[in-house]
Order: structure tokens, then sequence, then C-alpha cells
């Protein structure tokens, strides 16, 4: 069984946010509820001024926290299923001890005020035990992985789009969007993203392509520190998150 | 003497009307929030996960913790002295622990699930799991000791076994209530081994102050009106206890400002110079809620006299419960891994329904106070020691 890894090169990256927007068609989340997101950074000041940007999916982390501490086993860790984290909704009590746990900031109770005004919940108001139902719905619904539009009153996060990728061929090494007989099967962040800055492959086989990237480009994982050891790697400068400072209001 | 107490009266009758009313006004008012938006009637979110409905739960929660640990003292360590509050200590730990829990109830995403879910789900590595567990064994221990004094079972064998029992119940509970907090090595504010020893004592404190509360409101805040035993405590040595609880609770937040302003990390160090003490509230709570009632309790005259202590037991009541909240927020306001979506501090005040679900708590507890008062004999003890012992009973304590 494959251990799904990603990989994204901000050396690559342009920051464009396509592979939020991406997320968000495909897995039907809210305005705000991003699975996926670039966060930005900016730091130092003028003439050593920089800014930085790390985009952010789930990071499926090998040893992960949130797993350790949900109370119901709603969260865990499917080695089956490539070490993908899902939630499984039917078992999600909504006591979000998970986001406290993450230290990466993926999760989300969208059952709260919008984040991003209008509220589409109200615009669209749920159905058939759906936190809110949307007039274009993907077509793909698993609530044991937490796949689809989630029900209220639980915690959701990014599958690494576990709905294309369980229909790839067994012992695919790389799902590259640049191979026709693959690209239906790659997560929507990875195969929209306009630079070619994300690889997702298989991180148990070395002949794939995102362990030769990881190896020769020396790959680093973000907040290593935690210990919850990502399948997720980053190539290139920049690949550290800054502390966190407050800013003047302007 | 159980005439004395006026809960048994008309008094407790209009009480019992009044929080009932206030318990179904706060229940109507959320349960209605909750079904026409769903938790976004709450203020907290995916930046606060935890807001005061969490912060209300772990303050009800430590408070009953707290009075288990008093009910120790006669109960366990035979301090006879305190046999005139272990009755009160048992029911009222066990009452603020119900209400705490229906709080918490109300906050969750999918209450009656958890029912099947965590015994199904067996997951022994979350400190969540084991707080179900142990409260739940916490409450059961609770409810037995209180039926064995409730049959004036004080001295015998099983009674003791129970009351050891009980004793570690609340102190495992507790402790692993601190550390679902305590463990969480990506919230640095609350990384801290040390946190039990933290909620041992404020929990403790906050018991104190509802029991001495509690004590007097059974009858009508008239110390002359108690048993001779009671009257005796009172001015003997449970506010010298009540003092030092407070000056060891206030060290302890001492010590973790002093550790929090020193480090450098934004996560703990932003939190205590521009979030905790740039607020009045907090100030308030602290030099109003903490400082004075520990004040006023340092002087031999002033501790003794029962306007003086239950003036103190109110002030603890609200600088307890704002030092829970700070607690909880105050471990979620520094943004984690945000990047400049969140360029500032995260802003979170509680909403009206989050507001109602700690009326109903408290109002909660008002109820199920004064029924236990009217169903039972709170203050009754063992026998012996209701005969006057003015030299003894002190002297048993300090040894």
């Amino acid at each position: 069984m494959a251990k799904w890894g990603m990989v994204i090169d901000l050396d690559k990256c342009t920051g464009c946010q396509a592979c939020t927007t991406a997320c968000g068609m495909e897995n039907n989340t809210l305005p705000g509820e991003n699975w996926q997101d670039v966060l930005y950074y900016s730091e130092g000041e003028y003439p050593s001024g920089q800014m930085k940007w790390l985009p952010r999916p789930c990071m499926q982390c090998e040893d992960p926290s949130c797993v350790h501490v949900c109370p119901t086993r709603a969260t865990y860790k499917d080695e089956a299923a490539g070490g993908i984290v899902f939630v499984d909704w039917n078992k999600c009590i909504g006591c979000k001890y998970c986001m406290i746990a993450c230290p990466y900031g993926v999760r989300f109770y969208a059952d709260e005020k919008p984040l991003v005004e209008p509220d589409l919940k109200s615009i669209f108001p749920g159905e058939n035990g759906q936190l809110w139902s949307p007039p274009y719905q993907g077509p793909d619904e698993d609530w044991r992985r937490g796949i689809g539009i989630q029900p209220k009153g639980v915690v959701s996060k990014c599958t690494f789009c576990y709905h294309r990728v369980s229909k790839a061929p067994e012992g695919v090494a790389d799902l590259d969007e640049d191979d026709p007989e693959l690209v239906e099967f790659v997560p929507a962040c990875v195969r929209t993203c306009p630079p070619k800055a994300r690889y997702f492959g298989d991180l148990d086989n070395p002949q794939s392509n995102v362990n030769r990237l990881i190896g020769n480009k020396r790959g680093v994982r973000l907040r290593d520190e935690t210990g919850n050891r990502p399948q997720v790697y980053y190539l290139g400068a920049g690949a550290g998150v800054p502390a966190f400072q407050r800013r003047e209001r302007s | 003497m159980t005439n004395s107490n006026v809960m048994k009266g008309g008094a407790g009758t209009v009480l019992l009307v009044l929080s009932l009313l206030v318990m179904v006004a706060g229940f109507g008012y959320a349960a209605f929030s909750l079904s026409a938006h769903g938790h976004a009637a709450f203020n907290a979110s995916s930046n606060v996960p935890w807001g005061q409905p969490i912060s209300t739960y772990l303050y009800f929660a430590l408070a009953s913790s707290g009075l288990g640990l008093l009910a120790a003292i006669p109960l366990v360590f035979r301090v006879k002295a305190y046999y005139p509050v272990a009755k009160r200590c048992v029911f009222l730990a066990f009452i603020v622990l119900i209400s705490g829990m229906a709080v918490l109830a109300m906050e969750l995403g999918h209450t009656f699930r958890m029912i099947w879910a965590i015994p199904f789900g067996m997951q022994i590595e979350s400190a969540m799991f084991w707080m179900g567990v142990l409260y739940l064994l916490d409450l059961i221990f609770l409810l037995w000791k209180f039926q064995r004094l409730e049959g004036k079972d004080w001295d015998s064998k099983t009674a003791k076994q129970i009351g050891v029992a009980s004793f570690l119940g609340v102190l495992l509970a507790s402790g692993n209530l601190a550390l679902i907090f305590g463990m969480m090595s990506m919230r640095p504010f609350w990384f801290d081994g040390s946190l039990p020893i933290y909620f041992y004592l404020t929990g403790i404190t906050s018991g104190m102050a509802a029991l001495v509360f509690y004590t007097y409101l059974a009858y009508g805040f008239k110390r002359e009106a108690m048993p001779e035993p009671l009257q005796r405590l009172l001015t003997g040595n449970l506010p010298v206890l009540f003092a030092a609880l407070l000056g060891v609770t206030l060290l302890f937040i001492l010590v973790r400002m002093v550790t929090g302003l020193y480090s450098n990390m934004p996560e703990v160090h932003l939190v205590w110079s521009d979030y905790i003490l740039t607020s009045p509230v907090y100030h308030l709570s602290l030099w109003g809620g903490l400082v004075l009632p520990f004040l006023l309790l340092l002087s031999r005259n002033l501790r003794v006299q029962p306007g003086v202590q239950v003036l103190c037991a109110m002030l603890v009541f609200a600088g307890l419960f704002a030092e829970r909240y700070y607690f909880v927020v105050g471990g979620q306001v520094i943004p984690l891994f945000k990047g400049t979506w969140a360029w500032d501090i995260v802003h979170y005040t509680p909403s009206a329904a989050e507001w109602s679900l700690t009326l109903m708590g408290a109002a909660m507890i008002f109820v199920l106070y004064v029924l236990g008062e009217k169903y039972f004999n709170l203050s009754d003890t063992p026998a012996d020691i209701t005969a006057p012992e003015p030299s003894g009973a002190t002297a048993k304590v300090t040894a």
C-alpha cells in the first residue's frame, strides 16, 4: 500500500491561491474554511524586508497529535488509504480537541459564525443533514472519511482528495497531472497548480519522483520539532514558519 | 438544629423558584439560539475553538474537585473539626459537577453521540477519554459516599474505603483535566507538567468559596443559627485554611505570570503582556477577586466575621471564574499557523448564548442545592462531635 506524500516547491510557488480555490470547488468547503490555504508572512523592514508564503494543506502527519487526542477515534490515520488522516463524521462529537492539538491549524469547525461574508449557510440552508446545501455538489460523499459536505457539529479537514486518489491504479509511484492516464486521480490542488510547484506520490516507493525531490533538493517538513512528522515536504528557500508578531493597525 | 436551616422554609422555596426560572430561561435561550443558528450562536470559532462554555465547565468541574478534596479532610484524613461540613461538601461536589457537565453537554456538537462513541472508541491515548471515565467514577463515588453519609455511616470500614476511593478519584479526575491542557506542546501557554498542581490549588480554593457561601446561605447568613460545631469551625481554622489556599493560588499565578513574561516565546509572552495584563477585567478579577479576599482573610479580626467570609467567598467566585476564562482563552489567542490572515491577537468575547449557558449552569447549582437542603440534612455530623469541643478541634487539625 502506498504512503501518499506531497512535495511543494516554494521556489516555484507564486502564492496565487489557485490551489485554495480548486480545493474549495472540489470539496465544497465554505468560504474561509480553507482545507488548503496559502499563508503569507512578512518579515523584517526595508531594505531587508521580505514577503514569503507557504501553501498549507493538511500535513497528514505520520504521528498525528489530532489522532491521539480524539476521544472517540473519529479522527484516525488510515494506513490502508495511504496514511491519510480522516475525520469520521458519524463519530465526531464536535469537542474540537483535535483543533486544539493540531500544530498546523488545518482543521475547521464550519458550524460557526461565517469566516467570510456573506454567510453561504443562510443563502443555501442545509438539507438532508448537511450543514449547507449549495446548488452544485461534488458527486462523492463518504462521511466515514469526511468527504462531501459535512453535517452540523463536526470538524472537517483536507483529505488529500481521497475520493480521487483512491481510484488510482495500484502500485503507481507518482500521480502526475501531466500523465493523461493519471490526471483524474491527482488531488485538486496539485492538478491546478499553474507553476507546477506541487508533486504527489508514494513516499514508500523508492522510485517515486517525490522521494527523489525530497532527497535531491533537501526537502524539509514544517515545524518538525512538534514530532508529528508530516507527509508534506517543502523544497526551496523560505520553508520556515516565522514567529508570530503583532502588526500595527493601519 | 435543622429547623434553623432557612432553605427548608419559604426562603428556600423562593430561591428554588427564582433559580429554576433563571435556569429554564438560560437553557431556553441557549437551546433556541443553537436550534436557530447552530453553533454560530457562539463566538467561539476555528481560531478560538474553546470559549466561555468550556471555561465554565472547567470552573465547575474544578470547584467540584475542590469540594471533593475538602470532604477528604474529615472523611479520609479524619480531621474531626471538619465533620460539620463533610456532608455538604460531598453534596455540593456532586451538584456542581452535574451542572458543569450540563454546560459541557450544551457546548458539544453531538452530545448524545458521545454516550456511545467514547466507550466504543476506547481511545485510551486521549486525555479526554480519561476525563469521561474519571469524572464518571468521581460522580459514582460521590453519590455512593453521600448515600453512606445519609445512612449515618461515617466510620465503617466500607465508608472509609469509599472515602479513600473518592479522594483518589478526585485527584485523578482533576489532574487529568489539567493534562488535557498541560500535555498540548503545540499550545505553549498551557504546556506545563505542573498544571495539575495549579488545578488542585485553584480548584480547592473555589471549592472552599462555594462551601463557605452555601453554608452561610443555608442559615440565612446568620452564624448564630448554625450548629455549634459548625460555628466553631467557621471561627476556627477554616478561614485560616481559606486564606492559605488563596495565598498559594496567588503564588502560583504569580509564578506563571513571571515565567510567561520572562519568556521570549510570543505564544506565552504576548498572552501575558498583550492579552491578559492589558485586560481591565483581568485586573479587576485578580486584585478584587483574589488579592483583596486574601488580604481580608489575613486579618485575625476580619476573617472570623460572617460578612467578610461571605464577601470573600463571592469575590473568589468571580476571581477564579475569570482566572479560568483567561486560562482557557489565553491558550488560543495567538493565531496558530495562520500567517498574516490573522495578523493580530485573536479577539474573542462570549456571545449572549454562551453567557446564557454560564447562567444556566450557575442557576442549576442553586436549584439542586435548595432541593438538597430541603430533602437532606446536609449539616449532619457523627453523634460524637456534636458535643462542645472548644480546645480540641484546632489541635487536631494542626496536628
